[in-house]
């Protein structure tokens, strides 16, 4: 039994779980969305899954083009990703990341050469259950 | 296919009738729970092992079995899973050490696979120390169920939502990527205590596999894909209870 303890042990210390890569706990941005150009723009509107307020709009900033998410707000949900989608409920769409922050200002970028005819839907969605939160038509 | 079935049967006969001829008690059965884990994954396997001890010191046994694996994660990756495309060869066996056609795969990822498998296991293990042993096992054939996910396809930098992925229900040993289904091997070593308890030490190697029911991967053949799979290196644990 002695042995078997010491086997156990030494296996918990070999497989211990190794700590995520999580992002950072910083304070949402302010962009000085003012000065910035707008491209395009829409208005969130709820999902089936969720509540979301705010405007979605396509600037640019430092030669980028990005997703603002300006005055934004939105019920928490688990892994909340942003997307540009060319349909509602999300089918084509680039991932532009994991939503940073529940409410508040923030942005993200936008790969080049993407077509906003296309693209035409911003999204709050739901990744690992395929829940939409919210949606802004951009034009 | 049938070559493979007729080595596992011939040789699971051929170490029954060895140890038939040589002593009825030569029999050795036991079952066996494990828990692996990998990167966002975890495993359990419960087993039921029926070896012959073959040889003339009977260090070695043969065997076959049935297990129950229960995989279960979040976001993993699975690739395109034909072999004549995973692949440079299609050749049983050789498919193994063959070269990997990359620019062929897709990478459709779950996110939240969850997969039950029942499947015959072939075994075989080595005593070579008085309580250690050393052994391998593999999954042969079975089935398959477990959860529908939603899962994203990545093809040539396009990403597209797969509402209903769903875990490949057929398992069947083929070697390599010919494989299909869900399939669990291991390497392991066991420490038998005086009693009937023992303890193993595991590497494990598994298979999973789930198809697509909505959209599709269009093979530069032009051929639609709709099995991915994914192959994960686990380390872990099992305790075993002789019978």
């Amino acid at each position: 039994m002695k042995t078997f303890c010491v086997l156990l042990l030494v296996f918990s210390c070999l497989t211990a779980c190794k700590k995520e890569s999580g992002t950072q706990a910083v304070s949402p941005m302010q962009p000085g969305n003012g000065q910035l150009p707008v491209l395009y723009r829409g208005v969130f509107m709820n999902g089936p899954y969720g509540q979301a307020s705010g405007i979605a709009k396509v600037v640019v900033k430092d030669d980028l083009q990005q997703l603002l998410l300006d005055s934004f707000v939105v019920t928490g949900g688990p892994d909340l990703h942003v997307y540009l989608s060319k349909e509602v409920q999300p089918l084509n769409f680039i991932d532009l990341g994991k939503l940073k922050f529940a409410s508040g200002s923030q942005l993200y970028t936008i790969p080049a050469n993407t077509n906003y005819a296309d693209y035409q839907y911003a999204l709050i969605h739901c990744q690992q259950y395929n829940h939409l939160f919210g949606s802004a038509t951009i034009k | 296919m049938k070559k493979i079935l007729s080595v596992i049967i011939g040789s699971t006969i051929a170490s029954t009738s060895i140890a038939q001829q040589k002593n009825v008690s030569d029999r050795v059965g036991y079952i066996d729970v494990a828990y692996t884990m990998g990167s966002s994954r975890n495993i359990v396997a419960a087993s039921y092992v029926h070896n012959w001890r073959v040889g003339a010191k009977g260090k070695w046994q043969l065997g076959i079995g049935g297990r129950l694996t229960s995989s279960i994660g979040t976001k993993q990756a699975y690739i395109t899973a034909p072999a004549r495309l995973a692949r440079t060869s299609t050749i049983p066996f050789l498919v193994v050490f063959s070269g990997q056609n990359i620019q062929n795969w897709d990478t459709l990822t779950v996110q939240r696979p969850w997969i039950n498998s029942v499947n015959l296991s072939f075994n075989v293990l080595y005593q070579f120390a008085r309580h250690w042993a050393a052994g391998f096992n593999i999954d042969v054939i079975g089935f398959s169920v477990g959860r529908n996910s939603a899962a994203i396809l990545t093809s040539n930098g396009a990403t597209r939502t797969e509402p209903l992925a769903k875990p490949a229900a057929f398992n069947l040993l083929l070697t390599g990527d010919l494989d299909h289904g869900s399939l669990n091997s291991e390497f392991f070593i066991r420490y038998q205590f005086k009693g009937k308890w023992g303890v193993r030490v595991i590497y494990q190697f598994l298979f999973n596999e789930y198809k697509i029911t909505s959209i599709f991967q269009t093979a530069p053949d032009g051929t639609m894909v709709n099995r991915f799979r994914s192959k994960t290196n686990n380390l872990g644990i099992g305790i075993s209870y002789l019978l």
